[in-house]
């Protein structure tokens, strides 16, 4: 009985023809180049953490720092298939080549629920990480910035702040001054003008997506202030990390 | 009366009642015997266990509609009923960004009471559906009352004229433009726009296209639609009140109980009594004093002599 | 004799591939959001049963998922009975495998196109490659991934379609609201289309971005089915090669009757994993276990037993 076992380990081990594998040493040697080669390029790419950051490279909340994430991201789109708004979309430059078909948020086509994390409870390797709602909701995937070039009450002075009427931190991260600005006619109004407190935002991108500047928005979010990544902050006491990395 | 002839039937109304401006429902409304305008519940008590809350939601909404001469007065045997509460949200009933669940639940029963053949309940949300409806308990609460709660079509919007001051057209819900009696369940929160999102702000939820640019003009925009839909009755809850951050919230800090069902036909008064529970006059409210400027109501909501019941 | 009728393996081998394959699109209907704040349960089954994932993931980033190893059950049961799972469960391989039975007629053209090619060499280079990036820290196992391939496009590309035409066609019937005589054709559309829109409809009709590529690679896929069967399979899958390594040298393996057989070559011919079964020897890592071969031999000289390891040959 032992005797067939490792007879059949043997054979496992070398096996006799025409069953052989039979790889040839340069295939192996090419396939081995590609591997190499590709991490290496990957690797020493200006866009990597500490480098140049993709403000476009807005991720799921809770996701891995992006080395970790690249490892286990098994792009197989089961966050993009859950997520409720539509906003996970595969990339396609935004994280470089190896970021191909990774989850990123187009805050444009939707935006991150506050109630929600799916696309964690779904991730089969975890590059997402599934923590307590609670958790989910101090995590920072972005900030949002105006544009006030194009936000209605600065550029135009017509009341909206629909922005703020979205926000769905506790405290909203978005306020307003009350600022007399002057109208095409000449006439004094008083606008609602809306500001970001950065301390507040979770860079959640309802903000830009209800924005009613339909093609460029007038509020929109950029990666800058995510958690996951401590070099990609803007404020001095930002807690990035908290504890979570 | 079939669907189409009721269309034909509805046109020609149309016709008629734009001469009059009426609305769509108003001549339903009308039909119905004369009575009071506005009638105010109140719970004696502000209990705190859950099971009381949702008792005391579904005493407060009888005793409320039942202080304007019961249902019966507005719905009739074999009306199909639209019941919109607001459900624009994803967020628990205890975070009062979404009308109480036992509320919509007490609206659907009557309706069924007095003879309704259909009642409908869905709302236009603004965050994801699925979640929102789900959340808020309203989905859950309106099917077990036996209403007929969906999520909106996205491709069942109609282009309709509102013909208002600042909306000419504008996408309408096809199905709620088919059914004969539309009643409105807002909830009382703050707004930092216009102070306060009461019930002819939660008629944006029936209409679709970028309503996010209403804001430009909230006044105007939000007359229009109740000049354009004018509701059979509007049914206010505020047994818990959203007092800052809203209309999102999410801060429980931020909800404050009123322990209050208000209900009524005169959507200026009903709205001018709930600005009053979160301390504000009715003339802070742009589109109330807008509403009342064009005769839809009265913004001075005592001069109608509330029925007021403490329960 | 001739045999005439597909032999029961095959025909236990399509159910088992119909049952996966609709396993697979179930849960991928489950991927969504339930009350409240719930994706489906078990949605990541595949995934977790794909040894290809755990060792990537396990070599690229030194952790694992738990669940993931349940992938080693796959592994032990290809390591004892060789690559079943390629023939019996993948359901991309169950697609392929679709799209492979519309090929030639002509027997001398499907023996050609079905016989062991030194080409097929090539996923176990993918394989390593992919293995050495992953050693590096770069992860690319999941542009190759059967389950994540599938899932992709089915995501991305084929469900958003499916969304889009269905009620496309439905709403057309609503608002044109055609009838014959007084029979409207609402009555009958518009309940087939609620219960669509309840059980696999998506609420919001789902739009993505940069779907040209995925288009193009997932077509080329399917369609390359057409020069050689289960091409994907045979020349790219991963973890199929994967697979092939483990199942080198399987305790069930192929039994020929040397006097029976003529040569005919016919085994040859519907041979899913290009793995001769006929006299030119057995190649274990390439077989799927489809049966096709017993079932074609027209002279019962192909079958599949235990095999007794180190004992007696076929």
């Amino acid at each position: 009985m032992t005797n067939a076992f490792f007879r059949w380990i043997k054979h496992f081990f070398r096996p006799p023809q025409p069953t052989r594998l039979d790889l040839s040493r340069r295939g192996v040697i090419l396939g081995g180049v590609a591997g190499l080669g590709t991490a290496l390029l990957v690797r020493s790419s200006a866009l990597g953490e500490g480098r140049t950051f993709s403000p476009t490279l807005v991720r799921p909340p809770c996701s891995l720092p992006e080395d970790d994430f690249l490892s286990r991201c098994i792009r197989c789109g089961e966050c993009m298939k859950v997520c409720p708004t539509n906003a996970v979309q595969p990339a396609l430059g935004e994280g470089g080549i190896a970021g191909l078909w990774t989850p990123v948020l187009n805050m444009r086509l939707g935006y991150c629920e506050y109630e929600c994390d799916l696309c964690a409870q779904v991730c089969p390797t975890q590059a997402i990480r599934k923590m307590t709602l609670k958790e989910k909701q101090q995590v920072k995937i972005g900030l949002a910035f105006f544009d006030k070039n194009r936000c209605l009450p600065y550029a135009f002075a017509r009341t909206c702040i629909v922005c703020e009427e979205h926000c769905p931190t506790p405290k909203k991260a978005i306020w307003f001054q009350e600022v007399q600005v002057m109208t095409p006619d000449g006439t004094l109004t008083t606008v609602k003008q809306p500001r970001i407190d950065p301390s507040l935002c979770t860079g959640c991108g309802i903000c830009e997506n209800k924005c009613p500047i339909a093609d460029r928005r007038g509020v929109y979010v950029t990666s800058v202030g995510e958690s996951r990544n401590p070099k990609n902050q803007v404020l001095l006491d930002s807690s990035a990390g908290a504890g979570y990395y | 009366m079939s669907e189409l002839s009721r269309r034909e039937f509805l046109a020609a109304c149309a016709a008629a009642g734009a001469a009059l401006k009426l609305g769509p429902y108003a001549l339903d409304a009308l039909a119905a015997p004369a009575g009071a305008a506005l009638s105010i519940a109140h719970f004696r008590s502000s209990p705190q266990d859950p099971a009381a809350i949702a008792d005391e939601a579904r005493r407060l909404t009888r005793e409320a509609v039942n202080g304007l001469g019961g249902m019966g007065r507005f719905v009739t045997r074999g009306d199909v009923v639209w019941v919109k509460p607001n459900i624009g949200w994803n967020r628990l009933p205890e975070q009062a960004a979404t009308t109480n669940p036992d509320v919509v639940a007490t609206v659907v029963r009557l309706c069924y009471e007095a003879g309704a053949k259909k009642v409908i309940v869905s709302d236009n949300s603004c965050n994801a559906a699925p979640a929102s409806f789900a959340r808020s308990g309203i989905q859950q609460a309106a099917q077990q009352a036996g209403a007929d709660c969906f999520i909106l079509d996205e491709r069942r919007y109609r282009k309709s004229a509102v013909n208002g001051k600042t909306l000419k057209s504008w996408d309408v819900y096809g199905d709620v433009l088919g059914v004969n009696k539309l009643i409105n369940v807002p909830i009382v929160k703050h707004h930092g726009l216009c102070k306060a999102t009461l019930g002819m702000k939660n008629l944006m939820g029936i209409v679709g296209g970028e309503r996010n640019r209403f804001h430009q003009d909230l006044n105007n925009t939000l007359a229009d639609l109740a000049v354009f839909f004018r509701p059979t009755l509007v049914v206010m809850d505020a047994v818990r009140v959203l007092t800052a951050n809203g209309p999102v919230g999410g801060n429980l800090a931020d909800v404050k109980r009123r322990d209050t069902v208000a209900a009524g036909t005169d959507q200026v008064a009903i709205d001018a009594f709930g600005a009053t529970l979160l301390g504000l006059k009715p003339q802070e409210i742009g589109y109330v004093v807008e509403a009342h400027s064009r005769g839809l109501g009265a913004m001075d909501f005592e001069s109608l002599k509330p029925r007021r019941v403490e329960v | 004799m001739a045999r005439s009728k597909t032999a029961w393996q095959v025909w236990l081998r399509r159910l088992s591939q119909t049952l996966f394959a609709a396993l697979f699109f179930y849960l991928f209907l489950q991927t969504v959001y339930h009350p409240v704040n719930q994706a489906g349960r078990g949605v990541d089954l595949f995934f977790h049963f794909d040894p290809l994932v755990l060792l990537s993931s396990w070599i690229a980033s030194h952790q694992v998922v738990a669940a993931l190893l349940l992938s080693l059950i796959t592994l032990a049961v290809t390591f004892l009975f060789g690559r079943w799972f390629c023939g019996w469960i993948c359901p991309f391989g169950a697609i392929h495998n679709l799209l492979t039975t519309g090929r030639a007629r002509n027997a001398k053209r499907r023996i050609a196109g079905s016989e062991y090619s030194r080409w097929q060499k090539s996923k176990y280079y993918i394989l390593f490659a992919l293995l050495v990036a992953c050693a590096l820290g770069l992860n690319l196992t999941g542009w190759f991934d059967p389950f994540s391939f599938l899932f992709r496009g089915t995501a991305l590309l084929l469900y958003p379609m499916l969304d889009d035409a269905t009620k496309a066609s439905f709403g057309w019937v609503y608002q044109a609201d055609p009838g014959v005589g007084s029979f409207k054709f609402t009555t009958v559309t518009e309940p087939v289309y609620e219960v669509l829109r309840r059980h696999v409809l998506a609420t919001t009709q789902p739009h993505f971005t940069g779907t040209l590529l995925i288009a193009l690679l997932f077509a080329a896929a399917l369609l390359l089915n057409l020069y050689r069967g289960r091409f994907w399979c045979r020349y790219v899958c991963p973890l199929g090669a994967l697979l092939g390594v483990a199942g080198k040298n399987p305790l069930v393996q192929i039994k020929r009757n040397q006097e029976a057989c003529n040569n005919c070559r016919l085994c040859v011919a519907d041979c899913q994993g290009g793995a001769n079964p006929d006299a030119a020897g057995w190649k274990p890592s390439e077989c799927f276990y489809c049966w096709n071969c017993h079932s074609a031999c027209p002279h019962d000289a192909v079958t599949f037993a235990i095999h007794v390891p180190g004992g007696e040959q076929r």
